[in-house]
């Protein structure tokens, strides 16, 4: 426990920040209108300040009472979402498997432990389940091997 | 006579091979899923949503209906089983279902459950033919204005009534409208927050939105944190299954109570099935001749949550489909199902494509009475299934969730789009913010607007005209007063209990 309840504190200071930001954003760049007639930027300036206040009432009842502490993982999402965007970054160029391969190896670094022959494993398996299902099974247009030079 | 003619159009849409084909598979799986902790029924859905766009809007409808209700069938054999819930909904059945398995009376407690889930749902099911086109003729009428007060009345009783705090299922049901607003306005045609990505321009995808925000996040959350059920399967017999007439005796009273609060709960926004099934079960310990007896494997206490638990399932079809207004963030997944398939959600649903309406409700019972065939027998794979380890589970959800997003429009972009908001779900876990009302407002946001644009032009930029229309004026009090009642009771409860800790489902 923290004396204070930094967990809302920080939560409702960037709800605020971001709602101000949004709200300016949309205020310096489209139209507000009329209330009769709105343009295309009242609705998100009303939203954005919304946001805001309701950032700041959770960071004004947040300052008088004690708060959990709460739990942050960093290298357990870092390896989730690099697999993530590893596919992402493989799949134009090299096609649908290779983007598997690195999804699978990078994410299951995410366990924090490497067990290389369960991952091998779990590779192939994967790579024959998404071709059976994607390619074989319901014949989605997605090229499995390419080599873009 | 009429409902009549309905109902045989809906058995011969339901009942055509590839929509049983369907709604088999959307059951099953769902069942599977609800038995394996870690992986969400929207996950789930959201996984399977690119399938459905090879499909045509009723399959899909079928299929993604079949999941929501077999996970409620799946969830709780884990809860009796492994006193693990399956979902959040099953959470209750724990108290008196694992003690019943501890006595040796599981199988019990798992073929009953499956008379409750299948009676609730039967009475659900029931109040949806009867009501969802009562409702959808009367709001034939309804104007802008009534239309926004409706969906604000969703958003504010869906942030503020299940979840813990008030205050962050408010800022989460903004955040998603902002999210919705990534697009080009319908009414000037101005392209607002696309920082000049040519991806955005149409709007961001809602199937991205909901894999990155659910799927991701629910993966990062549960390594290394969800163990392999401690199991023995000696611990239900099969044989065992037969329940005694005590069991039956005691069971009618509970799962019709159970049945009618799902009911009720179920149709109202924000509530649902988690809310349903924790009521039915205190209602049921208040009103048994001896209440000491829960908590130790009383029957009661299994049948009122479970019926409560199906009837709310499909209950919560009512607004979604008469209305178009839906009260949870799966229901907002299947409104998203037939827009993207051009479907105009609405009151005229029901006129316009009665196949789809009442092929789907249809479909209802044909599931029900599928997942009660497949339940009992396969009892034996769903403990084995509990017995995968995660750390082989969770690289084929993401391939999942990679490969059905890219599916959409072949674009490496929208699987960034899943990795901004896999991380914006870890940060939202880590701060406690709910997310089903984040995806609620995406997808309710862009609607809400242009009622609102659309009242205020016709009223001339008159605040008024959402208080002087009877209707919208009523549903604006509601929405004051669930407000209001949301935001004190949030404040009562830190005050005693200190702490609230709940996790978003």
């Amino acid at each position: 426990m923290y004396s204070r309840d930094y967990r809302d504190i920080v939560g409702g200071a960037l709800l605020t920040l971001s709602g101000l930001a949004f709200a300016f954003y949309a205020i310096a760049r489209y139209d507000l209108g009329a209330l009769r007639r709105m343009g295309p930027g009242m609705f998100p300036v009303g939203l954005g300040f919304v946001l805001a206040l309701l950032g700041a009432l959770l960071l004004i009842g947040a300052l008088r009472r004690r708060g959990p502490r709460s739990e942050i993982r960093i290298w357990t999402p870092f390896f989730v979402l690099a697999g993530v965007a590893g596919f992402a970054l493989m799949i134009r160029p090299f096609g649908l498997i290779p983007a598997i391969v690195v999804l699978t190896i990078v994410s299951s670094l995410a366990e924090l432990k490497f067990r290389p022959a369960s991952t091998l494993i779990l590779t192939v398996a994967l790579c024959l389940v998404a071709w059976l299902t994607f390619k074989v099974g319901l014949g989605l247009p997605m090229q499995m091997f390419r080599w873009p030079f | 006579m009429d409902i009549l003619s309905n109902v045989a159009l809906g058995f011969a849409t339901a009942l055509t091979a590839t929509n049983l084909f369907y709604c088999f598979i959307g059951v099953s799986l769902g069942m599977v899923v609800g038995v394996i902790p870690g992986i969400g029924t929207l996950a789930t859905m959201s996984m399977l949503f690119p399938l459905t766009f090879i499909l045509d809007p009723t399959t899909a409808l079928i299929m993604l209906a079949g999941i929501w209700y077999g996970t409620g069938y799946g969830g709780r054999t884990a809860s009796i089983l492994l006193n693990i819930p399956g979902t959040v909904a099953n959470a209750v059945t724990c108290l008196d279902g694992y003690p019943m398995t501890k006595q040796g009376r599981g199988g019990v407690a798992l073929f009953m459950t499956t008379v409750a889930s299948f009676v609730g749902g039967s009475i659900g099911i029931v109040l949806l033919m009867l009501f969802a086109p009562v409702i959808a003729s009367y709001a034939l009428n309804f104007s802008s204005a009534e239309y926004f007060s409706l969906m604000a009345l969703g958003l504010v009783a869906a942030s503020t009534i299940s979840e813990g705090s008030a205050v962050k299922g408010l800022a989460m049901v903004v955040l998603g409208i902002m999210f919705g607003m990534v697009g080009t306005d319908v009414y000037t045609g101005t392209t607002r927050f696309s920082f000049g990505r040519l991806e955005l321009y149409d709007s961001i995808s809602l199937v991205a939105l909901a894999m990155g925000i659910f799927g991701v996040s629910e993966v990062i959350a549960s390594v290394r944190k969800v163990d392999v059920g401690d199991i023995r399967a000696t611990s239900v017999k099969l044989s065992a299954m037969k329940p005694t007439r005590d069991d039956v005796r005691r069971s009618w009273m509970p799962m019709l109570r159970g049945s009618s609060i799902g009911a009720f709960f179920g149709t109202l926004p924000g509530t649902g099935p988690s809310v349903a099934s924790f009521l039915s079960y205190a209602m049921e310990k208040r009103v048994a001749r001896e209440p000491q007896r829960f908590g130790k494997g009383a029957i009661e206490g299994i049948m009122a949550p479970e019926s409560a638990d199906n009837s709310a399932e499909m209950t919560s079809f009512i607004p979604t489909l008469s209305l178009g207004i839906p009260g949870s963030a799966t229901m907002a997944l299947m409104l998203g199902v037939l827009m993207i398939h051009g479907v105009a959600p609405g009151p005229s649903l029901m006129t316009d494509q009665p196949e789809l309406f009442w092929g789907l409700i249809m479909s209802f019972w044909i599931g029900n009475v599928i997942l009660v065939i497949l339940n009992v027998p396969l009892i034996g794979v769903w403990i084995r299934l509990l017995t995968i380890p995660y750390h082989l589970l969770y690289p084929a959800v993401l391939m999942f969730i990679c490969i059905g997003t890219y599916s959409i429009s072949s674009s490496p972009f929208d699987i960034w789009i899943v990795v901004f908001f896999g991380f914006l779900g870890y940060l939202m876990r880590i701060f406690d913010w709910p997310a089903a009302p984040v995806l609620l407002g995406f997808v309710l946001g862009p609607m809400m607007e242009e009622h609102f644009r659309r009242a205020m032009l016709l009223s001339r930029g008159d605040f008024a005209t959402f208080v002087n229309r009877p209707i919208s004026a009523t549903v604006i009090a509601i929405t004051v007063a669930v407000l209001a009642w949301g935001i004190y009771s949030s404040m009562k409860e830190r005050r005693t209990a200190g702490l609230d800790a709940t996790d978003g489902e």
